[in-house]
């Protein structure tokens, strides 16, 4: 268990400019806790995140990549959430066929006013992500 | 060009420099190619903050800057202002959130200063790829469209009518006024409507700067927020006139249709006599003339309500109040009538409506709740057969039945969200922007929806929303002032492009159009509003989208996750 708490992992976390930002800018305004293995990656929306993204960050030695956005039907461009869902579905298939970690990956929709939620889901993805160890896929595969 | 970052990271009083290892977050920037200084300041959007930094640019020749303190929602603007007052495109500027989404979220210092490293290195990674880009401006014209000439559209135009704003207000029939010049009397105040409907008819025609185009329909809307091109044909005669204009907005206010209660045979209309809608009614009434077919007058009439509602799936709002109304209405006239209300579920909301219908209620109007029912005609006496609550069936014979049938999109919607490339909601209205926070503007930038064409709605509420139209239209489409369109917005490369179309079909804003000769996607760059969307689903890569590219946000996880 030592080893565990030892190991800070690194997770890509791609945040919508209207909904999640807001969220996790929340979460640090209301002083709540959650772990600094978050690196936020600002986008104006969840749609733009090519799934490419998180392929180059998984195999970049990201150990976990955390997509966000707004609920389904609050998207600030309408429907962008909707796609970044499908692609992001696809994504987890393509990695499941690939052989590579698909828990590694999460999607979580996150409103403005939901500071709490971006905590508690850092915090439960972290840990997940420290269970699951580090990611070695990086030094393993040459793309 | 030899890039010269500035790195300078905000102390922001104790909030950042307590939690912070500032030092040794400029020690691990500092060797990093490019940068040419890194250090700390106590608050840098302090007005001294602000000159210090002012001058930083200045007297180190610096190309890029980047700034580690707070929120970009709190001061990115801040430091771009900067940048401009320094010489530097503002666009050449990247902030590192390293206060709200780092020093706040842990109390171990290590942590936080290894996370504002991290957070530091990827901003000034991504900075040396940003390219400078120029705010537009574009002339804008200030005259507005109105399609619909009902209380909606004539409320719009009449607030937004000046001598430096001209409206075109288009109506298809042959005059103003719309579905109230049919009503004797609005509810809950019971105020005479044709005096109502009349002086905004007066005020609208008598308007120099109101234009209106009676028996006309728009036939085609090109262009965007500020400048489109509106085209109207009269449908009167063979020749089809069409006269075109500019204008900066266009309003719907195309108002909505009545449920036709022939597609549900339980209800006997068209089949028997006397079973009547609702606006027949309203005719009957204003025309002083509540007749049976026979020319007698009625003594019972029946009143059902929700009529249509099972099949549209949502309640008009409106039915249940102009159905009490109709109580009054023959309560005055045939004072011996009886009058019996069958409904599904009474809709009686704002502050007035109950009241309104409390008052209504007396010994010869009954208001009796159905679970099914069905009109019949045996011996040539209407008859209405229910299920009560307890599922009782019970049958009640009279002389008259009003039909309240549910409020649908008008027949022109299709078209009119075509034309301005607008979406229909499952209900097949306009869909409004959003639900909660944006109920008059749509995913068109300069298209808005007023009155009944959004949805089923009250005088008062519709006359609400034509204001809140003209409300956005005086305020952001002000005569002689250009517009600033987005400037980080897609771009879609000729060369790269391989014409698929998958760009396209993902757009909700109607950005880009196919090329049909070129045999590629084109996007509009003034009309885009820079989410990312057909960047992300461009297989070939020639979609990009200006400030947020590839190389830009790589580069940032890149050094992100290093």
């Amino acid at each position: 268990m030592k080893k565990d708490d030892d190991f800070m992992p690194k997770i890509l976390t791609f945040l919508c400019n209207w909904c999640s930002y807001a969220g996790a800018d929340l979460a640090g305004t209301s002083r709540l806790k959650y772990p600094t293995s978050i690196i936020p990656i600002r986008v104006m929306c969840s749609s733009r995140v090519d799934p490419l993204f998180i392929l180059k960050g998984y195999l970049n030695g990201a150990d976990g990549v955390l997509l966000t956005g707004c609920h389904p039907g609050d998207c600030h461009y309408q429907s962008g959430n909707y796609h970044t869902r499908r692609r992001f579905a696809v994504l987890k298939k393509i990695f499941e066929n690939l052989g590579l970690e698909h828990e590694r990956l999460r999607l979580s929709w996150i409103s403005a006013s939901e500071g709490q939620k971006y905590a508690k889901i850092t915090t439960e993805f972290t840990q997940k992500i420290k269970e699951l160890g580090k990611n070695s896929t990086g030094t393993e595969i040459f793309l | 060009m030899d890039r010269k970052i500035g790195v300078y990271i905000c102390e922001c009083g104790p909030n950042i420099a307590e939690k912070i290892d500032i030092d040794k977050v400029i020690k691990a920037v500092s060797p990093l190619d490019d940068v040419s200084i890194a250090t700390r300041y106590k608050l840098l959007c302090s007005e001294q903050g602000k000159k210090f930094l002012e001058e930083q640019i200045k007297k180190n020749g610096l190309t890029h800057l980047v700034v580690a303190a707070c929120s970009p929602r709190d001061h990115q603007h801040t430091f771009m202002t900067i940048c401009e007052n320094a010489g530097i495109n503002p666009f050449l500027f990247q902030l590192a959130n390293i206060r709200e989404q780092c020093a706040w979220i842990t109390e171990n210092k290590e942590e936080a200063t290894n996370k504002a490293i991290r957070l530091t290195k990827a901003a000034i990674g991504r900075v040396r790829y940003h390219v400078p880009l120029e705010k537009k401006e574009i002339e804008s014209n200030p005259d507005v469209l109105v399609i619909g000439g009902g209380i909606a559209g004539m409320e719009a135009s009449l607030h937004l009518a000046s001598p430096q704003r001209k409206i075109y207000l288009v109506e298809k029939t042959s005059q103003l006024g719309g579905v109230v010049t049919n009503l004797e009397k609005t509810f809950p105040d019971m105020q005479s409507c044709p005096k109502i409907i009349q002086d905004k008819i007066d005020q609208v025609t008598n308007n120099d700067n109101i234009k209106v185009y009676t028996n006309c329909e728009v036939t085609e809307i090109l262009g965007f927020f500020g400048n489109f091109e509106g085209t109207v044909t009269q449908n009167n005669n063979e020749d089809k006139t069409t006269v075109g204009f500019n204008v900066g907005a266009v309003v719907l206010a195309t108002g909505c249709a009545l449920f036709d209660p022939t597609d549900d045979p339980n209800y006997g209309y068209g089949k028997f006599d006397n079973v009547i809608t609702a606006l027949e009614f309203e005719k009957m009434n204003l025309a002083g003339n509540i007749r049976l077919k026979n020319g007698k007058t009625p003594k019972s009439v029946a009143i059902i309500h929700c009529v249509g509602r099972d099949k549209k799936g949502y309640c008009s709002e409106i039915c249940c109040m102009y159905s009490i109304k109709f109580v009054r209405y023959l309560q005055n006239k045939i004072p011996e009538i009886k009058i019996s209300n069958f409904y599904t579920d009474l809709c009686l909301p704002e502050k007035s409506y109950q009241k309104f219908y409390e008052q209504s209620r007396g010994k010869k109007n009954d208001f009796i709740r159905i679970d099914s029912i069905k009109i019949t005609n045996p011996g040539n006496k209407l008859t209405i057969t229910h299920n009560d609550e307890q599922g009782n069936k019970k049958s009640h014979g009279v002389d008259m039945v009003i039909l309240s049938p549910a409020l649908e999109p008008s027949v022109d919607t299709k078209k009119l969200a075509e034309f301005t490339r607008i979406s229909q909601d499952d209900e097949g209205f306009f869909a409004e922007e959003h639900e909660k926070l944006g109920p008059v503007t749509t995913s068109t930038e300069g298209v808005y929806i007023a009155g009944c064409a959004q949805g089923p709605k009250s005088i008062q509420n519709t006359l609400i929303q034509a204001e809140a139209v003209a409300g956005k239209i005086l305020s952001s489409l002000i005569p002689g002032k250009k517009i600033e369109p987005e400037v980080k917005v897609a771009h879609i490369s000729e060369s790269f492009c391989i014409g698929c179309k998958t760009c396209l079909t993902v757009c909700s804003y109607g950005v880009i159009t196919f090329d049909s000769t070129k045999k590629v996607c084109v996007a509009n760059e003034v009309i885009c509003r820079g989410c990312g969307n057909c960047v992300a689903a461009c297989p070939s890569g020639a979609a990009s989208l200006k400030h947020f590219t590839f190389n830009q946000l790589r580069q940032e996880l890149k050094e992100a996750v290093l």
